[in-house]
């Protein structure tokens, strides 16, 4: 099947700058691609190259078959939030949603309602007047009013509350399941992990991989908390197979992982009595630098 | 349809009426002011003493004094207060429509909708002329009404009051649409004002001195300022020189503008 979002060898440089490099990712119908990488890594460029705001220095980006830069028919099938959404201060979400469905000519009430309802956003007030995290709701629901074919959002979950959170994954999923192509940028692994099918890792304007979700976690290094009965051993953690970093302090361990953990758990059923595991969250700088060292054998 | 102009006009709808009640107290103070200077010909006496080019500078000519209603309204409303409202209103918008509003993060949201860059530009530059078009309407309106009042009618008709606001808001537009392409081409705000405001600057002082200079009279010729004040409207009607150019202008500029702005990357 054709990919909703492809680009091809895309490049674009400003001036000395290399900000993207002969990337090449797709996207297809139903599928959710999780776009990260550092700050400065060439993620919104690349959104913005898909939406036509600057054009390649060489390369394709391609948006539903064609260049949503000049086909206004495609930007119509296309849902998009910016990394910086930003309004006029006056204008109240249902100036912008009745505003923008005239644009489209896709004006659907019922789903904007529903929209509003399921974020908890009030659609009367002024821009201005909203907290970061309100403002960013108006920005997911002009995104979403015309269930669009596409998707392509810049750190959408940045400001949202962990509640919100979990309800805009739920949006997310819900448009994959009736076959939008959906590629969002961000910086935190867990919830990436939620709801994407694949992860794209950019470095520096250039793909570092694209792998499934769970290929990348499975690999990628991994913090532990270990609490124990009584004092432990410095040395408990020596030469475990994964572990990269041990560090000891009274009856508490940290280690790191990379790769599978029963080595590491197997080593600390020997210690004087696991009392508690607490698992550190997965860190994307942690993702990024296992990736990083690994780099050759992930190419 | 034009949502996007109707959208300008609804976010402009306060500013613009309180850019409307600037305009008509002004033209109101102007008006009143005048059977205080009517009936002073000692006044018309000082300003016939000043040297031509300063005459020039303040719209005054040796054939209508201060003090009847053509020189009256040349030197104190034409030549002077209602083009720099009209230009500080035009510039600021006309840099907006594009530039401004690219500066503010908020026009690449608008342009991920299907709406071309030309549509944007078209409809934002029509707001420009429509949002001129109502302060035009609103000196004019005020003046008409006031006119009869305190003797300025005589000798001067409706018609050609309406002329001499046009013109003049003609004149804002030209440099409005500098503005407006310069923002346009370029994405920045600040370099569209002060190109503009400088260039609308430099061509009334040269319009003032050309008067004296003869090294600058070829230049005033490419002048708005020289379209407006040389041609006189209030006295002579709309001719065509007062608006084919300023309207040709405008328009070229607007394509120029529109013509980058459609193919570059935006900020």
């Amino acid at each position: 099947m054709q990919p909703s979002i492809a680009t091809m060898e895309l490049t674009k440089r400003f001036g000395k700058l290399t900000a993207v490099s002969g990337l090449s990712i797709e996207v297809g119908p139903g599928e959710v691609v999780g776009f990260l990488g550092p700050n400065g890594a060439g993620k919104t460029t690349t959104i913005r190259l898909l939406m036509g705001f600057i054009q390649p220095t060489s390369g394709v980006a391609n948006v539903l078959g064609g260049s949503a830069a000049r086909e206004g028919a495609i930007r119509r099938r296309v849902g998009y939030l910016p990394g910086d959404f930003r309004i006029d201060p006056a204008m109240t979400g249902n100036e912008l949603f009745s505003w923008f469905g005239e644009l489209r000519q896709n004006y659907n009430r019922a789903r904007i309602g529903e929209l509003v309802e399921r974020l908890h956003l009030d659609p009367g007030r002024a821009f201005g007047t909203l907290s970061k995290g309100n403002r960013q709701k108006i920005g997911l629901v002009q995104a979403f009013q015309h269930d669009p074919d596409v998707l392509i959002l810049d750190e959408p979950t940045s400001g949202l509350d962990p509640l919100i959170q979990r309800e805009f994954l739920d949006l997310i999923r819900e448009a994959a399941d009736r076959g939008a192509s959906v590629l969002f940028s961000s910086h935190v692994l867990p919830e990436v992990e939620r709801a994407a099918h694949k992860l794209a890792i950019i470095r520096e304007g250039k793909l570092v991989t694209v792998s499934p979700v769970r290929q990348l976690l499975d690999r990628a290094r991994h913090r532990l908390e270990l609490r124990f009965a009584a004092p432990i051993n410095a040395e408990l953690f020596k030469g475990v197979p994964g572990v990269v970093e041990a560090e000891v302090r009274g009856d508490t361990a940290t280690i790191a992982v990379d790769g599978a953990v029963g080595p590491a758990m197997e080593a600390a059923l020997r210690g004087p009595g696991l009392l508690r595991v607490r698992s550190a969250g997965d860190d994307l700088e942690d993702l990024f630098i296992s990736l990083y060292d690994q780099a050759p054998e992930v190419n | 349809m034009l949502s996007v102009l109707r959208q300008v006009l609804w976010r402009r709808r306060i500013s613009t009426l309180w850019w409307s009640l600037g305009v008509a107290g002004f033209a109101a103070l102007l008006a009143l002011a005048y059977p205080t200077v009517r009936d002073n010909s000692e006044l018309d006496k000082t300003f016939a003493g000043l040297p031509p080019g300063v005459q020039a500078a303040l719209g005054l000519d040796p054939g209508s004094p201060l003090t009847s209603p053509v020189g009256y309204m040349n030197s104190q409303y034409f030549a002077n207060v209602l083009p720099v409202m009209l230009l500080v209103f035009g510039i600021g918008l006309a840099a907006w429509c594009i530039s401004g509003d690219e500066a503010a993060g908020t026009l690449e949201l608008l342009l991920s909708n299907p709406v071309s860059r030309i549509r944007v530009a078209a409809e934002r530059a029509s707001s420009l002329v429509v949002l001129l078009a109502v302060l035009t309407l609103v000196s004019s309106a005020t003046m008409a009404l006031l006119a009869p009042a305190v003797g300025l009618s005589k000798g001067l008709s409706l018609g050609q009051i309406v002329a001499a606001t046009t013109a003049t808001g003609l004149l804002a537009l030209s440099f409005a649409s500098l503005a407006f392409a310069v923002g346009a081409a370029t994405g920045r705000r600040s370099i569209a004002i002060s190109t503009a405001s400088t260039v609308a600057l430099v061509g009334f002082v040269i319009e003032g001195l050309a008067a004296q200079v003869k090294v600058l009279q070829p230049i005033r010729e490419a002048s708005p300022w020289h379209w407006l004040l040389g041609t006189d409207p209030l006295r002579n009607g709309l001719t065509w020189q007062a608006w084919v150019l300023p309207v040709t202008v405008s328009v070229v500029l607007f394509v120029i503008g529109t013509a980058v702005f459609a193919r570059r990357d935006l900020s």
